[in-house]
């Protein structure tokens, strides 16, 4: 194998879900893909072993700096499920307001970097203007823009000042219009649609043998959804639906997202509302965990989080096992990436939201001939749209 | 030199490495060039390859697997060119200085010339941090 | 709760020692059966597999896998341990289960455990790696 390919974009940057993909092609398609990973490997189960529970958080909140709190919420629900500890009302609607407001600036988030890859920078620039309100709440909320430290085992590490609900409100229902206005225009464009409709299938079935998580398999007709499955924090006591679409395709993933993020909206204003008047204490105090097991599980943005968690009796894990959700969506570009168009072939990679995808990638494509050539996929892709474009004049 | 360094100042293109970081620092440098922090305003440009920049941020406790590649992505900019190392795990590792897969010393990997800490920084940090720089640049 | 008593009922011959929290059910089962246990459960109830987990314990190396019921929130975790420590072998469950192949390539370069009939069994993290490292990862605790 070459090893001159620089990996300037095959980072994934979860747990250890770097990517260097290795696309075969025949001509113009896709025909088999394989990936590598590695590259992001830093041992975190290995790490959290020689850590005590509280400190364990800290490390589990920089797996991820995208899903910097899903990771936590279900560290601690693993930590909690061994001893069936309970936590205090007030400290659920705070854990359920921070995990959904997560999910708000990653959707959009998303979607900014999929406008950025098919060649709409208006679409990337506006979705991270709209972002940054959220991350303002974040701010008010627990001090910091990313990396919020706000989940202990029993309950939250502070509270939500009452005073500054009205201005939290205030910008949730500011952002509310601003992504409105994002949603219409981009179910509104022609193009977008042309563009992304029928491209990167996974079938129903495809998703529940890869065992698809997340909106990657709730856009695949796959109805699964931990907040709904096994309510835990607020989630029984807030209304919200969940969003499922039965075609599979990259259109439908963005509409799977788009929708979801209004969902969000609607539970962090009710936690909001409830916030108000719902008081008590936010931490219950954990003296000790006894020796068992526990299973803990959240909805991040992109799936379902796993943790599980063995304890001796000690203070401090046995064994401390993470799934996060890429590592089971990554798999996917098996079924989904083969038979298409190379310059759809990054628009499908980006869209199971394998985290942040870097600005560029590059990728070594093994022609049939073996063949080695480099070839600027978001090029590519940008082309295929412009070209949609002018047809379409 | 210096004479080279001074028209360096004047638009600064940028390369963004990350070398196992937890994505936050990324996500943090690629805001600071949507609508609300802008750095175009300044001259100051991402660039695809590292072929074009003047200076590389690095983010992130560089692993075992991705230390051959940071040292030929070095290699391969054209010098001068300045490291900085973008949040607390090029500065000290942060919490993953135990593990077994990262680099014991990251200046052996790539020589880091400045330092913005936090976890992440804020982009204001960041902003000051270049400007920083720049005024190193100068003289 | 049915669905584990339906469960219990059909495969309780199979299943050497078992553990019933709340929602969750932990059970150890023989390396021949696992085979037939993830047949069942993925097949026939429809679980997912959320992940695997190999851990080294005094007895030998365990895997433990995590079937989510997604319909009913419950979980499902047969257990296969294996007491040699030295040459651990077990049965792959990835030709049912696709979803297995990754977690399945992980393990076994981390503990070396060699998982017989599995498609593909090459390293996943560890390939080329620049310092060509040896897998498995695994280093024996001293004993205490």
């Amino acid at each position: 194998m070459d090893k001159n390919v620089i990996p300037v974009g095959p980072y994934h940057p979860l747990l250890e879900e770097a990517e260097y993909f290795t696309l075969q092609v025949d001509g113009e398609t896709v025909v088999d893909i394989d990936l590598e990973i590695g590259w992001m490997h830093r041992g975190h189960e290995f790490m959290s072993e020689s850590k005590t529970f509280t400190q364990s958080l800290y490390l589990v909140e920089r797996i991820c700096g995208i899903c910097s709190t899903s990771h936590p919420i279900a560290a601690v629900h693993a930590m909690e499920d061994v001893d069936n500890i309970e936590i205090p009302l007030r400290a659920r609607y705070i854990r359920t307001l921070v995990g959904e407001l997560e999910r708000i600036h990653s959707h959009l988030l998303w979607l900014g970097l999929a406008g950025h890859f098919i060649g709409y920078d208006t679409l990337w620039m506006w979705a991270w203007k709209y972002r940054e309100p959220v991350l303002q709440m974040f701010e008010i909320i627990s001090g910091n823009r990313n990396h919020y430290g706000m989940m202990r085992i029993g309950g939250v590490a502070r509270d939500v000042d009452p005073s500054k609900i009205s201005k939290l409100m205030d910008i949730m229902d500011e952002i509310e219009k601003k992504i409105e206005m994002i949603a219409k225009a981009a179910n509104d464009d022609p193009v977008l649609k042309s563009r992304l409709k029928g491209v990167g299938v996974l079938t129903k079935k495809d998703a529940i043998d890869f065992c698809a998580v997340g909106p990657t398999a709730r856009a695949s007709g796959v109805p699964i959804d931990v907040r709904k499955d096994e309510p835990r924090d607020a989630y029984d006591l807030v209304d919200f639906n969940i969003i499922v679409t039965e075609n599979g395709d990259v259109f439908d993933k963005t509409v799977v997202r788009l929708l979801e993020i209004f969902e969000s909206i609607k539970i962090c204003k009710q936690c909001l509302e409830k916030l108000k008047t719902v008081n008590g204490g936010i931490r219950n105090n954990v003296k000790e965990i006894s020796a068992g097991e526990g299973i803990g599980r959240y909805e991040a943005p992109r799936g379902e989080v796993f943790h599980y968690v063995r304890t001796d009796g000690t203070n401090r894990p046995v064994r401390h096992k993470v799934r996060a959700p890429s590592y089971v969506n990554i798999p996917t570009f098996k079924a989904s990436c083969k038979g298409i168009p190379l310059a759809d072939a990054l628009i499908t990679l980006a869209a199971v939201d394998p985290c942040y995808c870097c600005t560029e990638r590059s990728i070594k494509i093994i022609d049939k001939n073996n063949e080695s050539r480099k070839i600027d996929l978001l090029k590519l892709s940008r082309e295929k749209t412009e070209q949609i474009r002018r047809e379409m004049k | 030199m210096s004479w080279y360094n001074k028209r360096l100042a004047k638009s600064i293109w940028v390369y963004h490495m990350s070398a196992s970081p937890c994505n936050n620092c990324d996500i943090e440098i690629l805001d600071l060039l949507t609508p609300k922090y802008d750095v175009e305003r300044f001259g100051i440009k991402l660039v695809g390859s590292v072929r074009h920049a003047d200076v590389i941020l690095l983010s992130g406790v560089i692993n075992q697997k991705v230390a051959p590649q940071v040292k030929k992505i070095y290699e391969q900019a054209a010098k001068p060119c300045f490291v900085v190392g973008v949040g607390t795990c090029p500065s000290s590792g942060c919490c993953f200085k135990d593990s077994y897969n990262t680099v014991g010393k990251r200046e052996e990997v790539i020589p880091i010339d400045m330092y913005i800490p936090g976890c992440p920084p804020k982009p204001e940090a960041m902003i000051d941090g270049i400007v920083k720089l720049v005024g190193v640049l100068n003289g | 709760m049915d669905n584990y008593t339906e469960f219990l009922s059909l495969m309780g011959d199979k299943i050497v020692s078992l553990v019933q929290k709340e929602k969750r059910i932990y059970f150890e089962v023989d390396n021949q059966n696992i085979i037939e246990i993830a047949q069942h459960l993925f097949n026939k109830l429809g679980c997912r597999l959320s992940t695997a987990t190999a851990t080294e314990t005094y007895r030998g190396i365990e895997v433990l896998y995590h079937f989510s019921h997604d319909k009913s929130g419950n979980y499902f975790c047969p257990r296969v341990v294996m007491t040699d420590k030295n040459n651990p072998k077990m049965n792959s469950i990835t030709p049912i289960v696709r979803g297995a192949e990754w977690i399945e390539r992980e393990m076994s370069e981390m503990l070396g455990i060699t998982f017989e009939g599995h498609p593909r069994p090459e390293p996943l993290l560890t390939g080329n790696h620049p310092q060509n490292i040896k897998v498995p990862l695994r280093k024996w605790r001293s004993n205490g």
